[in-house]
């Protein structure tokens, strides 16, 4: 990984954090230009600087305070437009990220919620769609404002500067450019080195989250001193590396010091000279005070948005790892397509093959089925064998790579899925946070109150709705509290209130014990009434209530 | 956590003394440099137009110099600051995060298992975050503390009053970003908090159940919902970058106030001197410009210290435990098993016969439910109401109190009685969750202690896995992702099998071991599983619906149904 990663970081995260950029919209460029506008503000402050100062220092008339009074107006009017300035700057920046992470955030729940193959979304996804998206903020409010400003702002302040003195303006340019060639053959290298180090920071943060997680096993295995010990050794590791990269990744941060405070430096000791009328060298121009002082508080300014930059630096290291695994989520696969069914159809798989990915074994390979319209047929086989696939593949949740399925007179392939015509109770049937009528309902939405009740009890609900204050019940975080049996309970009456001509069962008894899943077998039997219907299961019990048993 | 930064902050003292002093160097040469300036422009101008001779008698060689000097010291010590902050900060944190995790695991059941699940503990990680991030900037207030000081020293030959104006302006803002920080971090922080981990609940209850949702049609309601809590969260965010910004309006007003009044004050004073007390109170305010920010992490790196210290109280276990009895007997109620005896737990699903295997290994306490409710690809499980109150969720987090009140002993001594370290060795266990760690098949098998290669193969082929391992690219060392998602289901139960009959204990706790598997394997496993308790004379605790596994048991055991759940 680390010798791929600036090939994947070119490849991937910057050219997708580019485009991500854009959903800033207009705050996206007001944010740098807010940063451009404090360099007149800028300006005027180190003008009312000299100016107060050469009205104290010269005899003149009005000598002293009352002469000096307007310019020190000057400098707090200044400062405090400075202070407006960053604010209204750090709000664009702040409006263009929420822009940005609101249009992350919808790719990556859109990913989440919309990958087109039934696999586990794991733990990094969801990191990545709540911490990895709030990491692109630093990287747009602060870092890209930055940037921008940071390309232009030293030149305007050098240009304003050659205005009262060319020649520290022309020394200012010149300290610019090796200060350019530097980062340009140190910078690549300390950058580098410094992405490796965030990266390995955020590899040991995930190990010991990860370790954590796994704390019941470790405590049960009484694995803890091994773990801490193998913990330890990776931090150690990690030190010893990150210390001897780190004096190459702060030469960039010293090399920006070096020149900020020589520039600083050599306008000083110019315009002193030059006031003294010592040059050793002749030059065309014979400074006076105001003028030498005002290069003097502008100088430090020069440098100051690429310390600005190289602040927000760290923000765009952490935008830069997120962005590729956000940009290695999975494009969402098209919505369903909208088909009905007004009879129960003929199903007819005919040399179908489904393989997951380019390469993987298929999962079938040249599998025909018939079944006959209103048919109940249960799927047998041992795991692994394909049964959920199957289901899946009429769900649009698994690949046709080859053959074809017939719905009707209708082909999956053309249709992508058949979701819409199907009722259908899944293997992972997880429960939203909402009330029971809300989750009862949501394969049916318009179904009516009592309805809902009435399909509950029968599928065996009764106790959760008596004992939890019937369809109001709030089911909590996951719907903690419900047991495996009564989640698949909740599955099961899912399927059976949509009014679809296709019903697919996947293992609806499993976590059943053996008497709740008798007593379940004769409402199973009257919800595949008038529907052609495929279970997948293990059990014979089960499988003996169809019509016809397949064996996988 | 106070104590352990204490302990490493001593011990990398050097490092950390080294870098705060080159932190006050930078800060103090930052604004000498740009007064020194000031004061020698000014003085030159004056000499300047009072003619040559004057010009010649103005000593330029001692500011030049200094100013070079400056220059000079400004950038060695920033890189030396840099370097040796983060060196010592590095050293520290290598120890900091295993000893945490000595101390996690160290820790009553409850506490260190609500801290393993989802969002406690990805705020575990971002409050050890936030304290290494302290950690590194230790060496910043001497740097701040060091410019204000110099602009002082600076402003001070103007006269008194300048002096204070600076002294009066440097309090100012100290007080109103300390002020501002606090405000925040008491209201926008919790509220910021709240409302990512609503997010990040809503977005893995949706996940989870995402092919329901899109066969359902469900998923842009869904998506719709995650999304308007983003929103929430976005809005949250602004507001508190609004709030932020009265702050730099406020800083930069009492940077030009100090200014324009120092220079006032000063006006009697020698120019030159003006000019430098002027400078000084400027680059000394400018250095204070980050102090909303510090503020604002050290406060939250305090809370999150405070945190940390209340769940990790407890001293890592000390190695001279009692020994545990060599081959302990069981007892469930009345029912006492010898070493040796099998025994199937029976009882219709949600019963709680997970339960009382957690309970035989301390991972549970008896009056906690559901700790790890298995299906819950993320780990986020629900929330128990303690975490609820830890996490500051209000009372809508229950807790489920259902109660499971068998008597387990072990050798005549009741289970909760007992030390851990008599417990947990008497038995090897395979969750029902068949929870993995991230890294290789070797590194899961591990766990159970040191094997040889042999012992490895042995137990993968007792749990049907050896052909699969073998087939691996790498074998035994092939990564096999964050909780084994490059297996699949099956695959995972029978690593997590393998891994516990790879331990040696008196007792094997087997969860649900051969669920998801087909018969012919299933098979294999209970008759592999038979020949081997019948080699190492283990007994066994079953926990399974299905009749291949529960043959092997020649003792049952109905565990009572919960009472009305409510």
């Amino acid at each position: 990984m680390p010798v791929s990663f600036t090939a994947d970081l070119d490849a991937v995260a910057r050219p997708w954090l580019k485009t991500i950029g854009l959903a800033g919209g207009r705050a996206r460029q007001a944010a740098p230009l807010w940063l451009l506008a404090d360099v007149p503000a800028a300006i005027a402050f180190a003008a009312g600087l000299a100016l107060s100062i050469d009205a104290l220092a010269i005899d003149a008339l009005p000598r002293g305070l009352a002469a000096a009074a307007p310019w020190l107006v000057l400098i707090a009017a200044a400062a405090l437009a400075r202070g407006l300035l960053a604010r209204r700057a750090a709000e664009a920046g702040a409006k263009a990220a929420a822009g940005v992470k609101a249009r992350a955030r919808h790719e990556a729940v859109a990913a989440i919620l919309g990958h087109g193959v039934a696999r586990r979304t794991g733990g990094e996804a969801l990191s990545a769609a709540v911490e990895g998206v709030e990491a692109l903020d630093g990287h747009i409010s602060r870092f890209m404002p930055a940037r921008l400003a940071s390309a232009l702002a030293p030149l305007l302040i050098i240009a304003a500067i050659a205005v009262a003195t060319p020649v520290a303006a022309a020394i200012l340019l010149l300290t610019l450019i090796p200060f350019g060639l530097v980062m340009a053959l140190a910078g690549g290298a300390a950058a580098e080195e410094s992405r490796r180090q965030f990266l390995a920071l955020e590899r040991l943060s995930s190990l010991f989250l990860d370790r954590v997680r796994a704390l019941p096993v470790v405590l049960a295995f009484q694995a803890e001193g091994a773990v801490t010990r193998d913990l330890s050794l990776a931090a150690e590791d990690l030190a010893r590396r990150t210390i001897r990269v780190l004096r190459v990744a702060f030469l960039s941060s010293g090399a920006l010091e070096f020149f900020a405070a020589l520039s600083v430096a050599l306008v000083a000791v110019y315009c002193g000279f030059n006031l003294l009328r010592l040059l050793p060298f002749p030059v065309p121009e014979q400074l006076d005070l105001k003028r030498a002082f005002f290069a003097l508080a502008l100088a430090p300014e020069v440098y100051a948005p690429l310390r600005r930059l190289a602040a927000a630096y760290h923000d765009r290291q952490a935008a830069e790892a997120a962005a590729q695994t956000l940009a290695a989520l999975p494009a969402p696969a098209p919505a369903p397509p909208l088909v009905t069914f007004k009879a129960p159809p003929a199903l007819r798989f005919q040399a179908v093959t489904v393989a997951y990915g380019v390469g993987e074994t298929p999962v079938f390979e040249g599998f025909d089925l018939d079944v006959a319209p209103g048919e109940v047929v249960a799927l047998l086989g041992p795991s692994g064998s394909g049964k959920t696939t199957l289901l899946n593949l009429l769900l649009g949740l698994a690949p046709l790579s080859g053959g074809e399925v017939l719905v009707g007179d209708r082909r999956l392939s053309h249709l992508g899925s058949i979701a819409a015509a199907v009722a259908w109770a899944g293997q992972s049937p997880l429960v939203l946070p909402g009330t029971l009528a809300d989750n009862l309902a949501l394969a049916w939405p318009t179904a009516a109150r009592d309805q809902l009740e009435q399909v509950a009890r029968i599928v065996g609900l009764a106790q959760v709705l008596d004992g939890r204050g019937g369809l109001d019940a709030r089911l909590d975080e996951r719907g903690a509290g419900l047991s495996g049996g009564e989640r698949r309970r909740l599955s099961l009456a899912r399927a059976m209130l949509k009014p679809a001509t296709i019903l697919l069962l996947d293992e609806p008894t499993a976590d059943l014990d053996a008497a709740s899943e008798l007593a379940l077998l004769p409402v199973i039997r009257q919800a595949a009434e008038g529907r052609t219907t495929l279970i997948a299961t293990h059990s014979e019990v089960l499988a003996a209530l169809a019509d016809r048993v397949v064996r996988l | 956590m106070a104590l352990l930064i204490r302990q490493q902050r001593r011990r990398h003292a050097d490092g950390l003394r080294l870098a705060a002093a080159s932190a006050a160097v930078v800060g103090a040469a930052t604004v000498l440099l740009l007064g020194l300036s000031g004061w020698f422009l000014t003085g030159a101008a004056i000499a300047g137009l009072a003619g040559l001779a004057s010009a010649q008698a103005f000593n330029v060689l001692l500011p030049s110099a200094g100013i070079r000097l400056l220059a000079i010291l400004r950038t060695a010590f920033r890189y030396l600051e840099r370097l040796s902050g983060h060196a010592a900060a590095l050293k520290a944190l290598a120890a900091i995060r295993p000893a945490l995790f000595a101390s996690l695991a160290a820790s009553p059941p409850a506490q260190a298992l609500a801290l393993s699940r989802g969002e406690a503990s990805a705020r575990l990680v971002q409050d050890i975050d936030a304290v290494e991030t302290r950690f590194i900037r230790l060496s910043a207030p001497w740097g701040a503390g060091a410019a204000v000081a110099a602009g002082l020293a600076m402003a001070a030959p103007a006269g008194w009053a300048p002096a204070l104006v600076v002294a009066v302006a440097v309090a100012g803002a100290v007080t109103s970003a300390h002020w501002l920080a606090r405000r925040l971090n008491a209201r926008t922080g919790p509220a910021l908090q709240r409302a990512a981990g609503a997010l990040k609940d809503a977005l893995a209850a949706h996940a989870a159940a995402a092919p329901e949702l899109r066969v359902y049609g469900a998923q842009d309601r869904a998506a719709e919902e995650v999304e308007a809590l983003g929103r929430a969260l976005d809005d949250l965010k602004r507001q508190a970058v609004a709030a932020q910004g009265w702050l730099a309006v406020l800083q930069g007003l009492i940077l030009g106030l100090a200014v324009a009044l120092t220079l006032a004050f000063a006006h009697a004073a020698a120019a030159p001197l003006a000019a430098m007390a002027g400078l000084a109170a400027a680059m000394a305010l400018e250095g204070l410009g980050g102090l909303g920010k510090a503020f604002e992490q050290d406060a939250g790196a305090q809370a999150a210290a405070q945190r940390l210290d209340e769940v990790l109280v407890h001293a890592p276990a000390t190695p001279d435990a009692p020994a545990a009895p060599d081959r302990p007997s069981l007892s469930f109620g009345d029912l006492v098993l010898e070493p040796g005896s099998r025994l199937v737990l029976t009882g219709p699903s949600g019963c709680g016969k997970t339960t009382v295997l957690e309970r035989l290994l301390a991972l549970r306490l008896s009056n906690s439910d559901h700790p790890r409710e298995s299906g819950d690809p993320s780990g986020l499980g629900p929330l128990t109401a303690e975490r609820g109150r830890k996490l500051g969720l209000g009372p809508r987090f229950r807790g489920d109190d259902r109660r499971v009140g068998l008597r387990l002993e072990i050798d005549g001594q009741p289970v909760e009685a007992l030390d851990v370290q008599i417990l947990r060795p008497a038995f090897a266990h395979a969750p029902q969750d068949a929870a993995l760690i991230a890294g290789t098949v070797r590194a899961n098998l591990r766990l159970a202690g040191d094997h040889a290669e042999t012992a490895l193969w042995d137990a993968l082929a007792d749990a049907a896995l050896e052909t699969r391992v073998r087939a691996l690219p790498q074998g035994l060392d092939t990564w096999i992702g964050e909780n084994g998602e490059r297996l699949s289901g099956g695959e995972r139960r029978r690593l997590s099998l393998a891994r516990a009959l790879l331990r040696d204990a008196p007792w094997l706790l087997l969860d649900e071991p051969t669920e998801g598997l087909d018969p012919a394997t299933e098979a294999l496993v209970v008759q592999r599983l038979d020949v081997r308790l019948k080699r190492t004379g283990q007994g066994l605790v079953l926990v399974s619906h299905r009749a291949a596994p529960r043959a092997l048991c020649d003792q049952q055991l109905p565990i009572a149904p919960p009472r009305a759940i409510g």
